[in-house]
């Protein structure tokens, strides 16, 4: 107990709580990492090339270190005629919406003497309406980085995203207010441990999670979704003109961004970190069941990205309005009538 | 000899007064026209003969003269129709072939800006292939003497 | 090459004038492609080329015969045999000779797996142009044995310079048979493996279905060329139109598609590349003995004072060429009849209407080459 109590004393102390956040950053930051080399090292396998393979051993472990360090070195090239302010702030305002989503995000609990603690670096009840609110700010965030950059490739792939959110932010929207009805609650811990009580969300609102699932990535704009960086179309979309870090911060939040996406189904479907019922008497701990489960959603984006072409801009709004929209219609209605029964 | 090739020319020699022609091979036949006839020999050939493909439009210097050659042919058959008119280097025009086949455009503007044929009634004779300030050169001409590197 | 175009065209306040190029990811190769846009949807669209003009016809005019051979690979590294047997079979009959047997053998088995390569590159090419990453690398996989394969004939993986007046550089080596039948066998099964993969997607079906028609009467009059006419229903073959080499005596069908859109030109590609392998195995059966090439010095080539013009099936289409020869060692003038040339030339009618995003597929459906566009 008293570790405990020292523990949260030396969290009071501003000094430490700075360190634990920067911690907290830092692992973010080498989960994106992570996330990189996998899908690099995955999405090879899918195309038979055996992905990279010189920097750092036979596996490219270091590969995204040397990226980072190409990075920082190349020159920032701004264009003359951009918007100089706007031109900048585009990647920072994408990545502090990607942060901002990973610091509602709760990763799991720790058992320690009888008690649980949980794992997250703030709590809040309405987390869910949180997290759907900060990642909309990403799209602010694509917008000023499309018109600051005074360029056409860059406006249309900041015309397209536009389009393209505000066909898939009301799906999304719904498909989670489905699981707040079913949950009761808008709190993350609160729907991870309904799930625990009753089942998986996955199981209780399958065309809920297909809704949420298909509207999410078309949220992070991965293939086959990515129409805002089209290559072939728009060369890069809306970071054309970036370089250096400024297109380094841009890489990173999309990808942080990809890992919260993938936090959030595991959280909303898939019983966040609770383990597998039938493996009851087996130990694992619960941030490592998060941890995985994750892994698993982070593995099926990357399969998708490789077995799939790019949908038209337009057919993606059409799926958004014309099929997805109802559907989380119907998903909603269906989550009402289940949690009026199961209460 | 092969009929339908034979056949052609004489059609040509009965209503356009070719006088030069012969047949090459099964596949080829060739004729000589006059420069100001070949609008009408092409929508005659089109219209009436099912010559719907323009194989190719070329150009070549033969000294005082400049020749449009045109390669005529059809999707139905093989036989390609060479017609060759000559235009005097002094004044090099010709009818554009662009009323009748569609793709004759591009042909053209290259026989024009390379050989310096000008062709009456293309709707965009403009350079394709070379940059702008090297019109009036026309380097396929065999008196060209090499680009004089302006730079 | 124009500057001005921009004061040129009249602009709506609703329109934007888009630069696709000189340099740009969709382009094989460079050129400017000006397209006027209404949000996304392409109201016009023209095309400049002739940031890669070689001249390639002017140094022809300088070279002797034997010279103009490895020239005439640098056209497109894609076709290099192609271009090589339109050079070779135009200046034989100008010569009044044929290729031995065993050289037409040869040649046809060149040409056809030259095709298969092309295809499979060109279709690779245009699945990135969609998104689709993956399969442009299984594409690239099963290129590589035919590479191999014309590389172990020739020497060369590209520009092989092979094709020789009256027969073939070299002959073919030990083991050749044998290997070929065991590589196409294999590219078959993934060809068809890839075939069904692109029949049955349902986002890739969605995507090129209906895009980019170019119905059967507007083929045949913008004379767009190779699988790009014969995917809107024309059965358009120099192969079987005026047949060369051994094709008159082969079996094998044009290949065609109804439709006209995006997704036929590919189907006719890939179906193409099936024939083409079916081609291969009934040659490669009765190959004869004899000469491969005829036994004539290939310096002191001099055909009579005369003109020809010969035409092959390029894996883009129908490839010609004008040759004069004034009696000299080197040729008086040649002119190139490329494929690419004509199907580039019905671009932007085509692209007329389209969506933005179409772009892509429609332009790269063609499998157009802007090295042999210029020249």
């Amino acid at each position: 107990m008293d570790y405990i109590q020292l523990a949260f004393d030396l969290l009071g102390n501003p000094w430490i709580r700075g360190v634990v956040g920067l911690i907290v950053v830092g692992v973010i930051f080498f989960s994106a990492i992570v996330m990189v080399w996998l899908e690099r090292k995955f999405l090879g396998d899918i195309q038979t090339r055996p992905g990279p393979n010189r920097v750092g051993g036979r596996f490219g472990l270091l590969q995204l270190v040397a990226d980072a360090i190409k990075l920082f070195t190349k020159e920032d090239i701004v264009p003359e005629n951009a918007d100089k302010p706007v031109h900048a702030g585009g990647p920072i305002v994408a990545l502090t919406s990607a942060f901002l989503m990973a610091v509602a995000v709760p990763y799991g609990v720790v058992s320690f003497e009888g008690s649980e603690y949980l794992l997250a670096v703030t709590t809040m009840d309405i987390s869910a309406l949180y997290v759907e609110a900060v990642a909309a700010v990403s799209i602010i965030a694509l917008f000023m980085a499309g018109w600051g950059s005074n360029n056409k490739y860059s406006l249309l792939g900041a015309f397209r995203n536009i389009a393209r959110m505000l066909g898939y932010e009301v799906p999304l929207g719904l498909a989670v207010l489905s699981v707040a009805v079913m949950a009761q609650s808008l709190d993350f811990v609160q729907i991870v441990s309904r799930q625990e009580q009753l089942a998986w969300f996955i199981f209780m609102q399958p065309l809920g999670f297909i809704v949420f699932g298909v509207a999410l990535l078309a949220d992070l704009g991965r293939i086959p979704f990515d129409q805002i960086e089209a290559e072939e179309e728009l060369i890069a979309g809306v970071f054309t003109e970036y370089s250096s870090m400024r297109w380094g911060f841009a890489f990173f939040a999309e990808y942080l961004h990809a890992i919260v996406g993938a936090c959030l189904v595991v959280i909303l479907f898939l019983g966040g970190w609770s383990g597998l019922p039938f493996l009851g008497t087996l130990f694992i701990p619960p941030v490592l069941w998060f941890v995985g489960k994750v892994f698993v959603v982070i593995m099926v984006m990357i399969w998708i990205r490789g077995a799939l072409p790019r949908v038209r801009i337009d057919q993606v709004t059409d799926l958004g309005w014309k099929v997805l929209f109802p559907y989380s219609l119907i998903n909603l209605v269906w989550a009402a009538a289940v949690a009026m029964v199961v209460s | 000899m092969n009929t339908t090739g034979e056949l052609t020319l004489n059609m040509l020699k009965e209503k356009f007064q070719v006088t030069e022609m012969r047949v090459e091979s099964p596949n080829r036949v060739w004729a000589r026209i006059a420069p100001d006839k070949i609008l009408a020999i092409a929508k005659f050939l089109s219209n009436e003969l099912e010559f719907d493909h323009l194989s190719s439009i070329a150009g070549a210097d033969y000294g005082e003269a400049l020749e449009a050659v045109y390669q005529i042919t059809a999707y139905s058959h093989g036989i390609v129709l060479t017609l060759k008119a000559k235009v005097p280097k002094s004044n090099p025009v010709i009818d554009s072939l662009t009323p009748v086949y569609w793709n004759a455009a591009w042909y053209e503007r290259e026989a024009y800006e390379l050989l310096g044929i000008s062709f009456r009634g293309n709707p965009n004779l403009a350079p394709l292939v070379l940059p702008a300030e090297m019109m009036g050169e026309y380097p396929l001409r065999k008196d060209y003497k090499g680009y004089p590197n302006p730079t | 090459m124009n500057g001005e175009i921009e004061t040129q065209i009249n602009l709506k306040p609703s329109e934007m004038l888009l630069h696709l190029g000189p340099q740009h990811p969709l382009q094989p190769g460079p050129f400017l492609l000006d397209l006027v846009l209404e949000g996304e949807t392409v109201k016009d669209a023209t095309l400049e080329m002739g940031f890669i003009h070689k001249g390639i016809e002017k140094i022809l005019e300088n070279r002797t015969y034997l010279q103009c051979i490895p020239i005439t690979d640098r056209m497109c590294y894609l076709a290099s045999i192609s271009n090589n047997e339109v050079f070779c079979s135009g200046v034989e009959s100008l010569m009044g000779i044929e290729p031995t047997e065993r050289a037409k053998y040869i040649r046809t088995i060149m040409l056809e797996l030259t095709r298969i390569q092309s295809h499979l590159l060109g279709i690779g090419e245009y699945a990135t142009d969609i998104g689709f990453l993956s399969m442009f690398l299984w594409m690239i996989r099963e290129r590589e044995p035919i590479i191999s394969l014309l590389e172990m004939v020739t020497g060369a993986r590209l520009n092989h310079s092979f094709v020789r007046f009256g027969g073939v550089a070299y002959d073919l080596p030990a083991g050749f048979k044998e290997k070929t039948l065991r590589t196409l066998n294999e590219i078959r099964k993934k060809v068809e493996k890839h075939d069904e993969i692109m029949s049955r997607d349902s986002v890739y079906l969605k995507r090129t279905k209906g895009v980019g028609v170019l119905s059967r009467k507007a083929a045949m009059e913008l004379g767009v060329a190779g699988p790009a006419m014969r995917g809107s229903g024309v059965d358009y073959d120099i192969r079987k139109v005026d047949p060369y080499l051994l094709y008159p005596d082969l079996d094998f069908k044009v290949i065609t598609a109804p439709n006209g859109d995006v997704f036929d030109r590919v189907k006719v590609r890939l179906s193409e590349i099936l024939e083409s392998i079916y081609i291969i195995e009934q040659c490669i059966d009765m190959i004869p003995g004899g000469p491969f090439k005829q036994g004539y010095n290939p310096y002191l080539i001099k055909p009579k004072p005369g003109e020809v013009y010969s035409r092959v099936e390029d894996p883009r289409g129908e490839m010609g060429m004008y040759i004069v020869s004034d009696g000299t060692f080197k040729p008086y003038r040649v002119k190139v009849r490329g494929p690419a040339f004509a199907t580039m030339q019905a671009l932007p009618p085509l692209l007329k209407g389209a969506y933005m995003a179409d772009n892509a597929a429609i332009a790269s459906s063609m499998d157009s080459c802007t090295s042999e566009v210029d020249r």
